[in-house]
């Protein structure tokens, strides 16, 4: 008969036993984790997940006890992620643009923030905090006019420049479909008629009707960011009326040709909103990280490399903004409201 | 076992296609074709009236069938030449044919829009050719236009137009134009009445195929010609990412679809014909 056990004292049995006890250790072990760690799910667009990364995530894993998963994305894949699972929420947060935060308000699937659960809100710029607490933005990148340093010498000063026949054909505008694409409508508005921004955004018969002149300079109306920048960049296209600076100014430090200006008749802000979900795993997790996002230690952080203005009051300026230009505040409700229609008649009045 | 019993369970090697395209196609396009005839009251055609009602409805049709209509052709004028080139040609050449053929398809058609940018730009080749040639004075704007569409288009869609013509045309017996030709028929007569008709499966498969795929392409338009041109699939997807508007997106949705299987079954049709008669 052969013996199973060896010299050491090790036999099968001893193997498999360690074996077994292993397996149920690797098993078991995560949800030991889990029970002292833990998980907060944010969703929110693809390009914020390297900062969430590199400036959020350590600062809050580590402050919290708690694992930070963020789902990158875009808003509206974000607000289909909610409406889904609106039984059984398995976003905590989410970072999505204003009119995408709109839908979700209208259908119920955020809580709103209250200064007790995130005291920062206090410490927001006005304009920042809407409707009633439902969601509150974090950060204001920007949009002025992108122009190519090659061709344009001097700075772009007025929003009317794009109208000037000499750059016939090498005017780009954002589609109305992407959300930095009401800007031009609100501003060709205002130069239409000569009223104040906030009364000009309520008339976009005069605004449309300005868009329309703007045809014969315009080279192509974008839906792809990239492809726009790299048509400027090549010098194809002079002009990027209503870019966006967090991708404008990060091109700029990569060694494109290209500025950014902020014209006389103000600049605009790209609303980047966060909110907490209606029912949603670790509410009290949520509401922290919202705090976070909102408080000045963070938005120390995450401004300068995303080109962005802080919404916190303590927070100073990055270098390179523009300091004393005008932030026009976007009333989204009524943006909400009118989109769909605006979109319909940008199609038949704006087409080639 | 007889033999004709054993063809008939090579059937059953299609089930696991029919079962995944009925999962993933034909359920999903049931649920979409009931939503474009479903109003508050049920049963309704009131999405397809509305529609049609609209002259920029008429227009975006339009659009759609024009730009499907000289993709096709240019595809057809390019790659009817290149299939008989093709089919004809021997050893090592013949691969490279192929591959040239072949090999684009494994390129995004975002790298692809990207490339076109360059070449088609106002000091790219084409333009800086056409100035050199002395047929522009002074170089103008190629690209976003339907002109670059259309070649933009033809470009990724032309391996379906080449390889169904290619494929008839091996099978073509090469002593058939040559018995013409010892007839004494000329070059053009030996194609027009020799070798078109024969080819002609081939060019209505290739038809088929670059039509519908053209009528229906969402990415190449919106990167080719941006957001000031709009087909019946732009508008679908519009409708359906941006607006939400189910109503609408299902109705562009079906539209297109009727249109792309009328050209589909039509063309199915004209070759069963032709192979009767011929």
């Amino acid at each position: 008969m052969t013996s199973n056990t060896r010299s050491d004292g090790i036999n099968r049995r001893t193997i498999l036993a360690g074996f077994g006890a292993g397996t149920v250790a690797s098993l078991g072990a995560p949800q030991i984790l889990r029970a002292q760690t833990r998980e907060l799910v944010v969703g929110g667009a693809a390009s914020h997940k390297a900062w969430v990364e590199t400036h959020v995530q350590p600062l809050f894993e580590k402050k919290y006890n708690a694992k930070l998963t963020f789902e990158g994305t875009r808003s509206l894949v974000n607000l289909e992620k909610m409406q889904k699972n609106k039984d059984r929420p398995y976003l905590s947060v989410v970072q999505m643009d204003d009119p995408v935060m709109i839908l979700a308000v209208k259908e119920g699937l955020l809580d709103p923030l209250t200064a007790a659960k995130a005291p920062n809100l206090a410490k927001l710029k006005p304009g920042t905090v809407h409707m009633d607490g439902q969601w509150a933005n974090y950060l204001q990148p920007w949009q002025g006019i992108a122009y190519n340093t090659n061709v344009i010498k001097e700075p772009p000063t007025s929003w009317a420049d794009a109208w000037d026949p000499k750059y016939k054909g090498r005017i780009i505008i954002p589609s109305l479909q992407n959300t930095e694409g009401l800007a031009n409508l609100f501003v060709a508005s205002s130069i239409a008629t000569g009223k104040p921004m906030a009364e000009a955004m309520r008339d976009t018969e005069s605004g449309f009707k300005k868009l329309v002149s703007l045809k014969p300079n315009l080279l192509t109306v974008y839906n792809q960011m990239p492809q726009a920048f790299s048509l400027l960049e090549q010098g194809e296209a002079h002009m990027i009326v209503g870019a966006l600076s967090s991708f404008a100014l990060q091109r700029r430090l990569d060694g494109a040709p290209l500025g950014l200006a902020a014209p006389k008749e103000g600049i605009f802000p790209v609303p980047s909103g966060i909110a907490v979900v209606k029912g949603g795993p670790n509410a009290d997790l949520a509401f922290a990280y919202v705090n976070e996002l909102l408080g000045a230690e963070v938005q120390n952080k995450i401004a300068p490399p995303t080109f962005a203005l802080p919404t916190n009051v303590d927070v100073p300026i990055p270098a390179g903004m523009p300091t004393n230009a005008t932030m026009h505040t976007i009333d989204w409700a009524f943006v909400a409201e009118n989109r769909n229609s605006w979109v319909q008649r940008w199609d038949r009045e704006m087409s080639m | 076992m007889s033999a004709a019993a054993a063809r008939d369970r090579t059937g059953w090697l299609a089930v696991p296609a029919v079962a995944y395209l009925g999962l993933a196609y034909a359920i999903p396009l049931a649920f979409l074709l009931a939503r474009s005839v479903t109003g508050p009251d049920g049963f309704t055609l009131a999405l397809f009236a509305k529609f049609f009602a609209d002259p920029f409805s008429w227009r975006v049709i339009g659009n759609t069938l024009r730009i499907g209509l000289l993709t096709t052709l240019l595809c057809l004028a390019i790659g009817y030449p290149v299939a008989l080139a093709m089919a004809r040609s021997k050893g090592i050449v013949q691969v490279i044919l192929l591959t040239a053929i072949i090999l684009p398809l494994s390129i995004g058609v975002v790298v692809k829009a990207f490339a076109w940018q360059i070449v088609l730009r106002r000091d790219g080749v084409v333009s800086q050719a056409l100035v050199a040639s002395g047929i522009w004075s002074e170089p103008q704007r190629l690209l976003f236009t339907e002109g670059g569409l259309v070649v933009g288009a033809a470009n990724v869609f032309l391996p379906f137009m080449i390889l169904p013509i290619y494929s008839v045309v091996k099978l073509i017996d090469p002593r058939l134009t040559e018995a013409g030709a010892t007839l004494g028929a000329s070059p053009f007569y030996r194609f027009r009445k020799i070798l078109l008709p024969l080819t002609l499966p081939g060019i209505i498969s290739g038809v088929a195929f670059v039509f519908s795929m053209s009528v229906s392409m969402f990415v190449i338009p919106s990167l080719l010609i941006g957001d000031r041109f709009q087909m019946l699939a732009t508008l679908t997807g519009r409708a359906f990412l941006l607006m939400r508007d189910e109503a609408l997106g299902s109705t562009t949705a079906v539209v297109l679809l009727i249109l792309a299987l009328s050209i589909v079954v039509g063309s199915t049709w004209i070759a069963k014909r032709l192979g009767k008669s011929a």
